[in-house]
């Protein structure tokens, strides 16, 4: 039940990230494969980001959820 | 790290020595699990732990001589607890008939018995159950020797014979009516793999191993009174059950000497503190054995004895359900993983480093030296996380910058000729101290950082007094002592930061340093033994409080020492000599001055774990039923942020409006920044009437519109007043941003050093108004 919720939270919050545009390009953003890196940490994660300038977007639940969960799990190495 | 050294630290630690009772019984009954089980009424539990120590444990209950009942930690407060007629409670309420397993083959040698008492039964039924073919000699026509005396008194008849029946059901030959001698002794050694002799006497003198029960280097054993003739029962018990143990080593040829440490009765290390211990007297029995309701009744006097001296007051080792034994195993483990995840790191940085468990122990066993060294471990292996501490370093960076720090001479003569006219200079004690100036600096004041961040408009005020009062000349010195880099473990900034304290103090001619600060205090006591300091507290103590309009509403204060003045006990006494002197009375908490406890900022705790930080100020709030009066800034802090009306020392001294000053909020973290800024600003100013060189407050073309809620925000995630602006300054130069047609808002980001702040705003006009902020440490690879 509580998974479906955060599936369903995690849904609109993506649908909500969506609305985004970058500033100077006024452009939509666009699903593509971002290379992340922290401490001994280098992945290549699908994020959204400008098709022209290429700046990714980071969307606050992201930030404090996931990627701190992955950046904790990393300084505890 | 020494890893060794950790752990025979860690085993110095008493918290799971066994009690005195059970340490002192010969076959080590858990005293304390059995108390506990019939303190539950379950008498059923209580009398199978009994069952699991001794065969034949109801004879023996009701006939032990209970050795330790002597040794009950009870017996010096008021008597000590029924051991003994506990077990006969739990013999009368809780027995039942056991199961017994079946037999196992016995193929693994043949011993003989000699002496069918409660030595050698316990010898027999201890090999049966190894797996030995055991048969035993008893010269009387039953078995139980010395157990037939109590029948009538303490034993019936039927219970002994039932007990008995024990050594009928198993693989035992006993051959009743069979007397041996010396002679036919001889004979049986050569038929058997080895020997028990468990008679009351012998004809022949033996050396008997005391703890392994060996006659000398033969086959041969011998317990019971043979050994020890001081004619218990439980020791009889005892022996036989641990020359069985020694039978079946010499037969197996494995060493007999090996791990039998603590087998029979021994001291423990054990120690209590019973000062607080409430009197409970010994419950009577209306019966000849206790009723269940007497009985539990008198096991709830069991104190369940176990030290916890250092955890009892600490909210750390009572959040991770630690004792330092354990916490130094856990180190061990945490500093020994080359690859996976570092599960103590969590714990280790929730520790303030107060030292109080070091002032609780027995042992003088020191968990702050322990953690301390830790940390400097981790952060040599590059293991300690980040983002435990790196907000605070920064803060100590801030401090040690050129936009807080500076040091200055008292103002010359020179410099000050304007002041010295009539009238100024004859009521103005201040100008007095300038027109006495020798241009030699005896006293530079060193008010840390976190006072000026928490109290700016008083360094100035103090800094005066002190060129008025002191006689010599008062220098000034703004900078952080390192405190939060010897927390983290940094030795190399805190060597760095050390360093340059002391070549200004070397400029300075070597001055006697005046310290507003606990925390700076214990800095300089530890790495800078070399540099005279006095607390700005003494100074007040001596040479008179300052004279101002203080409005002083007497009440009663609970004195919360700072944890970092732990064994000053020249600060503690000025402190209470300042409050006394202001009118007010002091109530001592009962953990104070060299007790005392942290108020949950110390070791860096307030930032790498709130949640733990709370539980120390909680705790300390709980102890404290008056206003608090602290001389800590981040003492005050923390116990107002909690909603505890806490005086800062200075609050009484320069307050006029009391209430307030009490529960006055903390400045933000931006704040203390600004505050600290401002202190210097100001000083130059006034002071030495220099212009400010920097530049900190760069003109803005717009008006930041920051709301409670995102200040909260910012406080819960360390984001400071000058990240937003500098996101929002690159965003709006570089138009890098993402724009939200929706709701016509803009997010953007910028990495400063190791962070990303995203800052969510709107414009309108003028003004900008910020919406949301966040922060992550990832790094994104853009491009």
């Amino acid at each position: 039940m509580n998974e479906q919720n955060n599936q369903k939270e995690d849904g609109e919050q993506k649908e909500h990230d969506h609305q985004w545009m970058c500033d100077k390009c006024h452009e939509k953003l666009e699903m593509s494969k971002v290379r992340v890196r922290y401490l001994d940490g280098n992945f290549e994660v699908d994020l959204l980001r400008c098709p022209t300038c290429r700046m990714v977007f980071i969307g606050e639940e992201l930030a404090l959820g996931k990627m701190l969960e992955i950046e904790k799990g990393l300084e505890d190495k | 790290m020494d890893l060794e050294k950790l752990l025979e630290t860690g085993e110095r630690c008493i918290h799971n020595e066994p009690p005195a009772c059970m340490a002192g019984c010969p076959v080590h009954l858990d005293v304390i699990a059995f108390m506990t089980e019939i303190e539950n009424g379950d008498f059923k539990k209580a009398y199978k732990l009994m069952e699991n120590r001794i065969p034949f444990a109801r004879i023996i209950g009701m006939i032990c001589d209970h050795p330790c009942e002597n040794l009950c930690v009870r017996g010096e407060i008021d008597s000590a607890v029924s051991i003994s007629d506990l077990e006969k409670a739990a013999i009368r309420h809780g027995y039942t008939a056991s199961k017994r397993l079946l037999a196992l083959p016995k193929t693994k040698g043949k011993v003989a018995i000699v002496g069918g008492g409660i030595g050698g039964m316990t010898a027999a039924y201890e090999l049966d159950k190894k797996g030995y073919q055991v048969t035993l000699y008893e010269k009387q026509e039953r078995l139980g020797g010395r157990i037939w005396s109590y029948e009538g008194h303490e034993l019936v008849k039927e219970v002994i014979e039932e007990e008995l029946q024990i050594m009928m059901k198993l693989n035992i030959r006993v051959k009743l009516n069979t007397a041996i001698n010396q002679q036919n002794l001889e004979d049986i050694i050569q038929d058997y793999d080895a020997v028990f002799l468990g008679t009351g006497s012998w004809e022949k003198k033996m050396q008997i191993n005391p703890v392994t029960f060996q006659v000398e280097n033969t086959s041969l054993f011998a317990g019971g009174e043979l050994e020890d003739n001081r004619r218990s029962m439980i020791y009889a018990a005892s022996s036989g059950k641990r020359a069985a143990i020694s039978i079946d080593r010499y037969i197996r040829k494995v060493s007999l000497t090996a791990s039998r440490e603590r087998e029979g009765a021994f001291v423990t290390p054990l120690k209590l503190k019973t000062e607080e211990v409430e009197v409970v007297n010994r419950v009577n029995k209306t019966m000849d054995v206790y009723t269940g309701i007497e009985a539990v009744d008198e096991a709830a006097r069991c104190l369940k004895c176990q030290c916890i001296e250092c955890i009892k007051p600490c909210s750390h080792m009572k959040r991770f359900n630690v004792s330092p034994d354990a916490y130094a195993r856990q180190i061990n483990h945490n500093e020994r993983i080359i690859l996976g995840t570092h599960y103590a790191n969590k714990m280790i940085n929730a520790c303030t480093l107060c030292g109080l468990c070091k002032e609780q122990c027995f042992l003088d066993i020191s968990m702050k030296d322990v953690i301390q060294e830790t940390r400097e471990s981790m952060v040599e292996k590059n293991k300690m996380p980040v983002s435990a501490h790196d907000f605070a370093l920064k803060d100590m960076k801030f401090s040690n910058s050129h936009r807080f720090s500076m040091f200055r001479k008292q103002p010359s003569k020179e410099q000050s000729k304007d002041s010295f006219y009539y009238p100024l200079i004859s009521y103005s004690k201040y100008v007095q101290g300038l027109y006495r100036g020798t241009g030699k600096t005896a006293y530079l004041f060193y008010p840390g950082c976190q006072l000026p961040a928490s109290h700016p408009d008083k360094i100035g005020e103090i800094y005066k007094y002190l060129v008025a009062h002191m006689w010599e000349d008062v220098g000034i010195y703004l900078g952080c002592c390192g405190a939060p880099a010897a927390w983290a473990g940094r030795q190399e900034l805190m060597d760095e930061t050390i360093q340059y304290i002391k070549e200004t103090w070397a400029e300075m001619d070597h001055p006697t340093f005046i310290l507003a600060c606990p925390s700076c205090c214990s800095i300089f006591k530890k790495h800078l033994p070399e540099i005279n300091y006095i607390s700005l507290w003494e100074v007040f103590d001596k040479h008179g409080l300052p004279n101002n309009d203080r409005i002083t509403h007497e009440h009663t204060l609970n004195i919360h020492d700072a944890c970092a003045t732990r064994y000053d006990q020249r600060i503690h006494q000025s402190i209470r000599k300042i409050v006394t002197s202001l009118g007010y009375d002091i109530q001592e908490l009962k953990y104070q001055q060299d007790k005392t406890k942290c108020c949950g900022y110390g070791g860096l705790v307030y930032y790498a774990n709130r949640e733990q930080a709370k539980d120390f100020i909680d705790d300390r709030i709980d102890e404290s039923t008056n206003d608090l009066l602290v001389y800590c800034a981040m003492c005050k802090d923390l116990f107002v942020s909690s909603g505890k009306r806490t005086y800062h020392i200075l609050d009484l001294i320069y307050g006029t409006d009391q209430e307030d000053a009490g529960m006055k909020k903390m400045p933000t973290l931006s704040q203390r920044h600004q505050n600290r800024a401002n202190v210097k600003r100001w000083l130059l100013k006034e002071i030495w009437g220099e212009e400010e060189k920097m530049d900190h407050t760069k003109a803005r073309n717009y008006e930041l519109v920051i709301s409670e809620e995102v200040i909260e925000l910012m406080e819960d995630r360390y984001i400071l007043f000058e990240d937003i602006e500098k996101v929002i300054d690159s965003a709006r130069i570089n138009k890098e941003r993402f724009h939200n047609p929706a709701d016509n808002s803009y997010l953007a980001r910028l990495r400063l050093e190791n962070v990303t702040y995203w800052v969510r705003y709107e414009e309108s006009g003028g003004k900008i108004v910020v919406n949301r902020v966040y922060s992550h440490r990832m790094e994104v690879v853009e491009g």
